[in-house]
């Protein structure tokens, strides 16, 4: 049934829709954010429980920082893929998991993505920190909380865990995780590291 | 609002669904047996293809992406349908008290199980 190359197959004739059962209530949503190629596209992969889906989206980008009235200064127009893949948890509740590039200039698509989501798995490389600035700080801002993950595929190489805390400058308590995306256990347990630190943060803010 | 974005021509010029409460992961089910349509509504292909493809539960995002739409695109026009009464929309799962820990703990519980 499924379809072999998946993550290569252009989303537009996928395999057909596969439903929710009919007695889930809601669905919640978590982002995998992160520059390009870091393999957001891999974690959702090894999580879903559905081919991945994509959809392509418009971009229009306008020039920061600029009062807009015109309408004309510095716009351009680009596509971005939206890829993003479904876990059922329960009978009752689904969880999305959307992997969306977190930079400004995807700030319409950002907003909509973020709006009520439980969190955000930042993906970094650690041979190119820098790209992942502008995703942590747009976190930060908007409060929303998240997870570091560096994808340790092989060739990477591995950097002591405080020399990547004090280059990527995030707090104590936001954890810093490891995973090989292609691993579906790995990508498994770094999603239930990350609730489960969600989760107890909730405990905390209860006064618990 | 980020200035002029290209016009959505299948959804009329209209870029905002009219219930602000629809989001990506809403979920969508076609009625069954929906209500006559008032004469002057005229369905497009879009509106019909979403509700051939929603005869059982999918997000708006699944929707988009089974028909090649933009998410802004099928937010409208599955809200279009909602209007109508020809589909039904289970809402996100309420975030009002932020991040409520049982919401979480749901979570949590469902994703060790599939481990």
């Amino acid at each position: 049934m499924a379809s072999a190359n998946s993550a290569e197959a252009p989303a537009d004739l996928p395999a057909g829709p596969q439903y929710l059962p009919s007695s889930v209530r809601g669905a919640v949503k978590i982002l995998v954010t992160g520059p390009f190629g870091v393999g957001k596209t891999t974690l959702v992969g090894s999580l879903s429980e559905i081919t991945p889906l994509r959809t392509e989206e418009d971009m229009t980008a306008a020039s920061t920082g600029v009062d807009d009235l015109t309408g004309l200064g510095g716009k351009t127009t680009t596509t971005v893929a939206l890829d993003f893949g479904r876990i059922t948890l329960n009978s009752r509740l689904a969880l999305y998991l959307f992997g969306t590039p977190g930079q400004q200039r995807f700030q319409p698509l950002w907003e909509d993505l973020s709006r009520g989501a439980l969190g955000a798995i930042v993906m970094v490389d650690p041979r190119r920190l820098n790209d992942s600035f502008d995703v942590l700080g747009r976190l930060e801002e908007q409060g929303i909380p998240f997870a570091v993950a560096v994808n340790t595929f092989p060739g990477t190489p591995s950097y002591p865990e405080e020399q990547l805390r004090s280059a990527l400058d995030v707090l104590p308590d936001v954890p810093l995780l490891f995973c090989d995306a292609r691993d579906r256990r790995q990508s498994y347990d770094l999603l239930i590291d990350f609730v489960d630190h969600l989760h107890r943060s909730s405990l905390l803010e209860l006064g618990g | 609002m980020i200035g002029p974005v290209r016009p959505y021509v299948v959804t009329g010029g209209r870029s905002r669904p009219t219930r602000a409460e629809l989001a990506v992961e809403s979920l969508v089910n076609a009625v069954p047996r929906p209500p006559e349509l008032p004469r002057h509504v005229l369905l497009n292909r879009e509106h019909r293809r979403i509700l051939g493809l929603c005869r059982s539960l999918l997000s708006v995002a699944e929707v988009a992406a089974h028909l090649g739409l933009p998410l802004g695109v099928a937010k409208v026009l599955v809200g279009d349908l909602w209007d109508l009464g020809a589909v039904q929309v289970l809402p996100p799962v309420p975030q009002a008290e932020r991040l409520p820990t049982t919401l979480l703990e749901e979570v949590l519980v469902g994703l060790r199980q599939l481990r």
